[in-house]
């Protein structure tokens, strides 16, 4: 009886335990925009806005963690907020990136969706007719103080369906000691000079030092496709907005990287190195070059390096997160609800206030009239988590940058898709299972389907 | 006769009580098993937006889907071939550690003690540890193997998708032979000596007393960590995603791992519910053959 019991329990947990891990939600965790670090905060600004009118309005918001101290700078804004529109009460959440899409993955599946989220992607909400146009609750001031490109970048048939909240851009960072030593004066300019580098480096080096970070993982793979292909002369899609990811340029592209894993140029896992150990190593010194988002070298590193244009065709990668605000078809009074988030827009992309954010966490302004003002005036404020004050120079160097940045195909259907099948690509082509060409003719078969 | 009533009332709530007892149990089983169950078996006959709203049923669609996928082929050949490697090269590594185990010799308390190790430490730090031993850019396996002499340069150990997928099938088994180990101790220790005395005065040959008396009294012990290891190696996450999240191009995945990245990295709940019914089904289906197994042995 005994063995009975056992046999039907053991039968149960077997079967049981095959559902588990699988209990909802779903979702992706596209990588973030490059996040801080460190440290405590001082705060938000003097308080904003104006009174948004005499309802009162609730409003849900999700903002990303993009750093330690990201929860301190929003708990300041709530209480300045709040305090100079008493109608409007603010629920702040700051979620991990980690878990974000999961979070507001399984919000909408249960009809509780935020009213604002910031997030990276908003096609997929677009497609599920979630949110609200950018021109509905934005007011015309605002809409003409962003960045033209980043403002546009969020329209999908030349509908805005997102603002822009921050931005960074990606450079080839070459630790200069490393290359002098090697007999490399500067940093590599064209992609035969990156190989030539490697090589000198190799040589140098040996093992102890590793010529070039490569991130083809899961995580990250699509900017490494993005790096390559952009300045190889490709890229996702053509001059119509049409996909072309099996272009000769994407092809070479594709070469190129598996050129530099058999050539033993790069780290030995670039299928599951992330840009983060990659970053470490370059901030300890044993790695000589990569391509890396602008706050990528740590505080603390005496690392001797410098910033410079990418190899080829000297096109960044721009990575811009959005906020978004979703429908609420259950909201009493509408007016009040767009009157409410309109309010809070302008209250968090007033000049001062928004710089302050963008100084603190890191990041480059959406903003005209803050790209100008954080180019003089960083230093009055207060990077996050330190006493450090912001540099005028950082900001005038890559906001003067940020315009010639290309960004994801984000805005269309398919992007996610893309994305995927990138990575797929070139972790097929580097391990020596297909060709290039291929793969990406492939790739592009399954897109245009 | 009223006695008999009250007598017949205590016997009915008696007999109702246990009942009750096991209603909270009862309870959180089915808000915790079965109610998700239900769930995914809704989802995978759904179509999902990335959003997780989930859009209507689609009837098999997702499974289709998910059988036009190479990947998933692959996922499922390396899920067996893990689930197999692991069980059983731990089931025999543990049996042999166990026979030595059960030896007297000094310090065998502290190695006992040792050997628990590996088990009792969380599989994600075990994973992250062993990812960055075999790292071939500063991993310490290739600076000791260097500092030894043994190797001139670095050797990268994860080269290919196959040597990828053996290291994690190493560390599997590494985590896992100690469960086995200890499962094995235990009836071994529960043997009579005196049969080994008398199997010895018969003149029997170690082999002959391994398989006529040590594996025979095993049994019970070996097929409780054999099912036990199945369900837990079948549907182990950790290491996998730790070390390679079924990278490169999705060629070490297993199921598990393989409806994580669908669902949570691809967006795509309803495949990832095609997937974890599959797995459901295989497991079912091994665990009905055991059930036969089981009962028509207990019959005999």
């Amino acid at each position: 009886m005994k063995k009975k019991v056992l046999s039907v329990l053991l039968a149960a947990a077997m079967t049981v335990s095959a559902l588990a891990g699988c209990g909802g939600g779903s979702a992706e965790e596209t990588a973030p925009a490059e996040t801080t670090e460190e440290a405590p905060a001082e705060s938000g600004e003097e308080a904003p806005a104006e009174t948004a009118g005499a309802e009162p309005v609730a409003l849900d918001i999700i903002i990303s963690q993009y750093g330690n101290y990201t929860q301190e700078w929003w708990n300041q804004f709530e209480s300045d907020f709040e305090a100079a529109n008493s109608n409007i009460d603010l629920n702040i959440e700051i979620v991990s990136w980690n878990d974000i899409y999961t979070v507001v993955n399984t919000r909408i599946s249960t009809n509780e969706q935020p009213d604002i989220l910031n997030i990276s992607g908003f096609a997929d909400y677009v497609a599920d007719d979630l949110l609200m146009q950018a021109t509905e609750y934005t007011s015309p001031e605002l809409q003409a103080n962003f960045i033209p490109s980043f403002w546009e970048s969020n329209s999908i048939d030349g509908t805005v369906w997102a603002l822009p909240i921050l931005a960074s851009c990606r450079a080839l960072f070459c630790n200069v000691d490393l290359l002098a030593e090697a007999g490399i004066e500067n940093p590599p300019t064209t992609w035969d000079e990156v190989l030539t580098a490697c090589q000198a480096i190799q040589d140098t080096f040996g093992d102890d030092i590793v010529p070039w970070g490569l991130d083809i993982s899961t995580d990250e793979g699509q900017a490494a496709f993005s790096y390559y292909s952009w300045n190889f002369g490709g890229g996702y899609v053509d001059a119509n907005g049409d996909w072309a990811l099996n272009s000769p340029e994407n092809v070479e592209a594709v070469e190129f990287i598996k050129t530099l894993i058999d050539s033993g140029y790069c780290n030995s896992a670039p299928f599951t190195d992330t840009r983060y150990p990659l970053q470490d190593a370059f901030s300890a010194g044993t790695l000589a070059m990569m391509i890396g988002p602008m706050n990528m070298v740590a505080a603390d590193s005496t690392v001797n390096y410098v910033a410079a244009d990418l190899p080829g065709n000297q096109v960044a990668l721009g990575v811009c997160d959005q906020l978004m605000v979703f429908k609420d078809e259950e909201a009493e009074n509408q007016e009040a609800r767009t009157a409410a988030i309109t309010a809070f827009f302008d209250a968090f992309y007033e000049q001062e206030t928004y710089s302050d954010y963008m100084v603190f966490e890191g990041f480059l302004p959406a903003t005209l009239d803050s790209s100008e003002y954080l180019a003089q005036n960083a230093e009055n404020h207060i990077v996050g988590g330190s006493d450090v004050t912001g540099s005028s120079e950082y900001f005038a160097t890559f906001c003067a940058v940020l315009p010639n940045c290309e960004f994801y195909p984000m805005q269309k259907a398919e992007w996610m898709d893309v994305r995927n099948g990138v990575i797929d690509v070139e972790q097929q082509v580097c391990t020596g299972t297909i060709d290039a060409q291929t793969a990406l003719d492939n790739l592009q078969a399954d897109v245009a389907e | 006769m009223i006695q008999n009533n009250a007598s017949k009332k205590k016997n009915a709530a008696a007999s109702f009580m246990p009942y009750v007892w096991l209603l909270p149990s009862i309870l959180l089983m089915v808000i915790m098993i079965i109610v998700p169950i239900y769930t995914v078996f809704q989802i995978s006959f759904s179509e999902v937006g990335r959003t997780g709203k989930i859009k209507g049923l689609n009837g098999i669609t997702n499974y289709l889907e998910v059988f036009e996928e190479p990947a998933f082929w692959t996922t499922l050949q390396n899920t067996f071939v893990w689930t197999i490697a692991v069980v059983g090269i731990s089931t025999l590594l543990g049996f042999i550690i166990a026979m030595v185990l059960n030896q007297e010799f000094a310090g065998r308390k502290f190695v006992r003690a040792v050997v628990i190790f590996p088990w009792a430490t969380a599989l994600i730090i075990q994973s992250v540890i062993w990812k960055y031993i075999i790292n071939a850019d500063y991993g310490s396996l290739n600076v000791l193997l260097r500092k030894l002499g043994l190797i001139d340069s670095f050797v990268n150990w994860t080269a290919t998708p196959q040597t990828m997928f053996a290291w994690e099938c190493w560390v599997g088994i590494f985590v896992t032979f100690p469960f086995v180990t200890f499962c094995i101790l235990s009836g071994l220790q529960g043997i009579d000596d005196s049969l080994y005395e008398a199997a010895a005065v018969d003149g029997s040959s170690f082999w002959h007393k391994m398989f006529r008396i040590t594996l025979p009294l095993l049994r019970p012990n070996l097929t409780v960590s054999t099912v036990l290891n199945i369900i837990y190696v079948f549907n182990s996450f950790p290491i996998i995603w730790t070390i390679s999240k079924g990278a490169p191009a999705d060629q070490t995945h297993t199921l598990v791992t393989y409806l994580y990245q669908l669902s949570f990295a691809d967006g795509k709940s309803g495949h990832a519910a095609a997937v974890s019914v599959i797995g459901f089904v295989i497991l079912a289906f091994c665990a009905s053959i055991y059930m036969i197994l089981s009962l028509r042995r207990e019959e005999e």
